[in-house]
């Protein structure tokens, strides 16, 4: 029917980049990293690139965690540390 | 009574002369630079900034037109009153804004002295990079990845003079 043709939800293509955007135009964007993902891995081969012990320090920004909670009943569970963002249900 | 009248008398000249200093001490520019886990400079009165925008490298400087930059992985450049003599960082990249007040607001994901970067390493890591590049599929991500790297590390080498291709 003409509402499922436009509804653009019943699509099957999952990459919700090219769903929103116009034509990308970087070679990350293109290859499906978001503009975080590329600028995080400048930073990363710019830290590879020092002297230490400048090295050392700058290695300390790279750690990072994640920390998942349900909701139910709109009150918030407890946070338990999780791996990846696909353990967390993403 | 006479000494009031002699105090008023001098007192305009002292706030003129006053406020003659404070307008050439505040003749620069206002830089925040920031990084997520560190600020580098906030409130800052500098001459000039010198910023990789992935358009171009521009200068900016008191009175400066506004604007918003995407910056590429460069050299940022950082020009205090009296010294000829820049203060260099190299920027992984982020945004450098510049407001109509001649404030400069520079964030970015990660920066360091461009005396930290070590040219041995920088240039192994290009070749290493390359070499993943040409094994790559092309508009892979792992060609991009690769592709990420060849253009910081080739840049943090032009930051030390090594020119690699």
């Amino acid at each position: 029917s003409e509402a499922t043709a436009n509804n653009a939800s019943n699509s099957t293509n999952t990459n919700r980049t090219s769903e929103t955007m116009s034509t990308p135009t970087t070679f990350w964007r293109l290859a499906g990293m978001s503009y975080t993902q590329y600028v995080t891995r400048a930073a990363t081969a710019v830290r590879n690139g020092l002297k230490e012990p400048a090295r050392t320090k700058a290695m300390q920004h790279e750690k990072f965690s994640y920390n998942a909670s349900a909701w139910d009943a709109g009150k918030i569970g407890p946070k338990k540390p999780v791996q990846t963002l696909s353990e967390a249900g993403h | 009574m006479m000494q009031r009248a002699l105090l008023r008398r001098f007192t305009p000249t002292l706030r003129r002369s006053f406020s003659t200093v404070e307008e050439t001490a505040k003749a620069g520019m206002t830089l925040n630079f920031s990084l997520p886990h560190e600020t580098i400079y906030s409130g800052a009165n500098v001459n000039q900034v010198i910023v990789p925008g992935a358009a171009g490298e521009y200068g900016v400087t008191a009175d400066h037109v506004p604007l918003v930059a995407q910056l590429k992985p460069g050299v940022l450049q950082i020009l205090h009153e009296g010294t000829s003599d820049a203060e260099k960082y190299f920027v992984a990249g982020g945004f450098s804004i510049t407001h109509a007040n001649s404030t400069t607001d520079i964030s970015c994901p990660e920066a360091v002295k461009v005396d930290d970067i070590d040219s041995a390493a920088v240039t192994s890591a290009f070749e290493q990079a390359k070499a993943a590049f040409s094994a790559a599929e092309a508009g892979s991500l792992a060609a991009a990845e690769a592709q990420i790297d060849m253009e910081v590390n080739k840049s943090m080498a032009a930051a030390v003079g090594v020119s690699l291709a």
